[in-house]
């Protein structure tokens, strides 16, 4: 499509001019941009609230763990410890999968713990319209703007009659459609501005993850401008501008609302159904005893262990042992649970994976897929985030419950320990405590952001690509 | 009874409405199918567990289930499972059932550091909510109103066939009010019909299959009216379209989502948090103070072990599962609190009905269908009633030193369903009934004015 750029600059002109006239579009516009503005503001105290909340917990629940008396150890491992997942800072932008997801877990020694007290669990079901976000209204409400303003763009001038018109002046069809295109682009931009506008406060001032919060910007400039184009291009074949109204209205409905409710329940029946926790704990449960009993002395696992540990330690007897050996095989057994425990998880998540893998195929059918996919991703509150909260979770219950189990063998006496056997409280202090790393999410997801971003280019492309034949239909109906 | 044949046979000769009707059928119907299938799926897992369940409580028999078996030993690790059937109304409203957990298994400590558990839950795809008919009736069906509705007199108009309607001698609005009548009743049989078939199917009782199909009725009542009201208006059928899909955003995703976001933060619920942390405490504190000041408390709460609660100063499976008890008296005063938040959030959300149709039908169609947080609550009050027959059912065996062998364990107690928690609120009813009405009162008044 060439068009020339100062007739496609005017055309532009003359259409923001108009839509600037337009006093329904402009109240639209400010209540939108209020909406955004508004629910950014909102979600950074939010999110604020929650992360002080969930940091003031962390800080008691660990202070409360050093103020334990003198105990045994494996008491210890059974007082446990409260790990809560703090919440990232794009968190303000798109909640994610977070008030989905437990953000609490108690860790113990032979034992996972699931993550509990996620927020819609313990919520009305007003929680399931939909939580007020900055992503929510850029997803849901924003194309209903970019169609309210561009439906009518090339069907009202067909309306008026002044597409014949305007030919009849000289201006070419591809002039004309690139310029409104130009001018409903630009519009989509403006729409963005308020998000724009906290991404890059939230950047500039450190708070945010720069490359995150630009890369979020430019998925949902994607998305709108795929809106904008869809949107002048219907306008473009529609016979009347209400005709135009409607198919595009219904385009959303299927894109933004229906398509998204009825994938999860397909990929639920097509796909394996995952395992609960129930069935998952008993089946570790039995692979433990397959193992071995540990109080079992005829035990064939235990008994290798055991001539190991002589061997190693240059003993006959476990009672010549110069550690405790009841606190040995308490940490032998607690590696091999967490090895099944990690085997179980990677299985559980990989079944997880293929339900989802289902639904982010379908980014091709609605591009709101894609951008959800991308949009969770950048902001740190998407499924893998989560999956990655759990894996360091279980990586430190191992070092912790460990750390304990080694001051048991070290310092309980393996023989005539007495009745009640104690270790000094001051040995609790030196138990590390949960330091959660937050993940980098363009290295934890950058192949899935890469993919998202992909989808939504050729999206946009596609859209644009039509443009050509559109304008030779304008070109003929207007002769 | 002519006069609407004749007006069916005109609206369905519009390609565009005769399509939304038949779409809206088709949804209807594919969302009743997979809540059928969806509660179905969900009753084969609850079977499912308990045959895995099964296995593992006879491995526990064989294990502790020896002639001189020590009930503690059995008490702590045996799992009694308990779970929660979808009712059978479910399948239209599956509500929180896709993140609540509905198999859940206990044992005879402290139930508080139990209860909570999360069970898998796919949450990418809990994310979007479940395409169930409360689904289709809340969003899809006030839109399929829309489309019927708002050209109702601009389409005559711009047609150019008004002044000849205006002329016919009729009482002025009767013709409008019979036409949104013809397309309410349209709306209303594509998407109650297969409700109707799946609630057969379903066998679920005719009460809650009319209070339902009542508040479907309401909340269709509602949109037809509103749309009576914007098209009797006199604009032309693309503003109104705009005007009524304005509407349906700012009642169904705007105001619904700025309440939650008020709620969370109005109604805290971190109680939650801070009860399993109390309960912690409790309990652990408890090894390090003399066994007296765990079992005078309990002694006091169950007199008829007094006399064998006696113990000394090593570890004892009585002293221990005492310990367990106090640690949950402990936090009850917490734990009241904690469901009262749950609760105040619950009744905010039925009183926002008044402001929001749809959130006023999304509560309403859950608590028939039993399938929200209260419902959930209620699982959670008969899981607690069950652990209490547990420590009626082991705490004879550990005071009384019996040995807890193989038959002890076929006489576990096993838990029993509770029964629907179902019923009808009083005030998102009433709410939807106002609003319903003043919108048919608006359109009529409307619909007199657009003649005369």
């Amino acid at each position: 499509m060439s068009g020339r750029p100062s007739l496609v600059g005017r055309v532009a002109r003359e259409e923001w001019r108009a839509l600037a006239r337009n006093r329904v579009a402009v109240v639209a516009g400010l209540i939108l941009a209020v909406l955004l503005a508004g629910s950014a503001l909102l979600c950074v105290e939010q999110r604020n609230a929650i992360e002080a909340s969930r940091e003031r917990h962390q800080a008691s629940s660990d202070r409360q763990f050093d103020l334990q008396p003198d105990r045994h150890p494996h008491r210890m491992v059974h007082y446990g410890q409260f790990v809560f997942r703090p919440l990232s800072t794009l968190a303000f932008f798109d909640r994610g999968v977070d008030s989905f997801t437990g953000h609490t877990v108690f860790l113990e020694g032979h034992r996972q713990n699931s993550a509990n007290f996620s927020e819609a669990r313990q919520s009305s079901l007003l929680l399931r319209f939909g939580e007020l976000t900055p992503a929510f209204v850029l997803q849901t409400l924003a194309p209903l703007l970019v169609i309210f303003l561009a439906y009518g763009a090339v069907a009202s001038e067909r309306e008026r009659g002044t597409l014949r018109l305007l030919a009849a002046q000289g201006l070419g069809a591809s002039d004309m459609l690139a310029g409104k295109l130009l001018a409903h682009g630009g519009a989509a931009g403006l729409i963005l501005a308020p998000a724009a506008l906290a991404l890059l406060i939230a950047a500039l001032l450190g708070w945010a993850p720069p490359g995150p919060a630009v890369l979020l910007l430019v998925i949902y400039g994607l998305y709108l401008a795929i809106w904008a184009v869809m949107a002048v291009l219907v306008s473009s074949l529609a016979r009347r501008s209400r005709d135009a109204l409607i198919l595009l209205v219904s385009i959303w409905m299927v894109l933004v609302v229906l398509i998204p409710r009825t994938l999860p329940e397909a990929a639920a029946r097509l796909r394996t159904q995952t395992l609960t926790r129930i069935e998952t704990d008993i089946a570790i449960h039995a692979d433990l005893n397959k193992i071995g009993d540990s109080h079992d002395p005829d035990d064939p696992y235990f008994s290798a262990f055991k001539a190991k540990i002589l061997a190693q330690y240059g003993v006959r007897r476990v009672e010549d042992l110069p550690v405790q050996w009841a606190g040995l095989v308490g940490m032998e057994g607690e590696r091999l649970t967490s090895q099944l425990f990690d085997r179980y998880a990677r299985e559980a998540f990989a079944r997880e994976q293929a339900q989802n893998r289902f639904v982010r195929g379908f980014g091709a059918v609605s591009p709101v897929i894609a951008l959800r996919q991308a949009s969770m991703s950048l902001a740190g509150t998407d499924i893998e985030s989560h999956q990655d909260f759990l894996d360091q979770v279980e990586r430190y219950r191992y070092a912790f419950v460990q750390s304990l189990n080694r001051m048991q063998v070290e310092q309980i006496p393996n023989q005539g320990a007495g009745e009640d056997p104690r270790i000094a409280a001051a040995n609790w202090k030196r138990v590390p405590s949960f330091a959660y790393v937050a993940p980098d999410v363009l290295r934890l997801a950058g192949g899935r952001i890469a993919a998202n971003l992909a989808v939504l280019i050729v999206w946009l492309v596609a859209l644009l690509a039509l443009c050509a034949p559109v304008a030779r239909r304008l070109r003929e109906d207007a002769r | 009874m002519n006069r609407f044949r004749y007006e069916l046979r005109l609206l369905l000769r519009s390609r565009v409405a005769a399509a939304a009707l038949t779409l809206l059928l088709v949804l209807s119907a594919v969302a009743v199918g997979a809540g059928l299938s969806a509660s179905a799926r969900q009753t084969a897992l609850i079977d499912r567990v308990a045959t895995a369940q099964a296995r593992d409580f006879a491995a526990a028999t064989t294990q502790y289930g020896k002639p001189d078996g020590e009930a503690g030993y059995a008490a702590y690790y045996t799992f009694h499972l308990t779970s929660d059937r979808p009712s059978s109304l479910a399948f239209a409203a599956m509500g929180q059932r896709d993140i609540q957990p509905y198999v859940l298994r206990v044992r005879l400590l402290g139930l508080q550091a139990q209860l909570y558990e999360t069970e898998t839950v796919n949450p990418e795809l809990a994310l979007p909510g479940p395409f169930d008919f409360a689904f289709v009736l809340i969003y899809l069906a006030p839109l399929a109103v829309i489309v019927l509705m708002h050209d109702l007199v601009s389409g005559e108009r711009e047609a150019g066939r008004l002044r000849l309607l205006s002329a016919l001698p009729v009482t002025p609005g009767q013709l409008w009010l019979r036409r949104a009548g013809v397309r309410l009743m349209l709306v209303l049989l594509a998407l109650l019909g297969p409700f109707l078939v799946g609630a057969l199917v379903a066998k679920a009782p005719i009460w809650g299959v009319a209070i339902l199909s009542l508040v479907a009725i309401l909340y269709v009542a509602f949109w037809a009216g509103l749309g009576l009201m914007v098209g009797a208006w006199g604009r032309r059928s693309a503003f109104n379209a705009a005007t009524l899909v304005g509407c349906w955003i700012v009642l169904v995703l705007l105001v619904p989502a700025l309440a939650n976001a008020a709620l969370s933060r109005a109604i805290p619920v971190g109680r939650g948090v801070d009860l399993t942390l109390a309960q912690r405490e409790a309990v652990h504190h408890a090894w390090d103070v003399p066994r007296e000041a765990v079992m005078a408390p309990f002694v006091a709460k169950h007199p008829e072990w007094k006399d064998k609660a006696r113990v000394g100063g090593g570890f004892h499976w009585k002293w221990y599962y005492a310990m367990h008890e106090m640690g949950d008296d402990g936090v009850a005063g917490q734990v009241a609190a904690y469901r009262a938040s749950l609760a105040a959030r619950q009744a905010w959300t039925e009183r926002l009905g008044w402001l929001s149709p749809a959130a006023a039908a999304q509560s309403l169609v859950h608590r028939v269908a039993d399938s929200d947080l209260q419902a959930h609550l209620a699982y959670q009050d008969n899981v607690t009633a069950f652990h209490r027959h547990l420590q009626d059912f082991y705490y004879p065996y550990l005071f009384s030193e019996r040995p807890f062998t193989r038959k002890d364990f076929a006489r576990a107690p096993v838990y029993a369903p509770r029964g629907s928690s179902s019923s009808t609120p009083v005030v998102p009813l009433l709410a939807l009934l106002v609003l319903s009405l003043s919108a048919w009162a608006g359109g009529v008044v409307g619909a007199r004015r657009t003649v005369s």
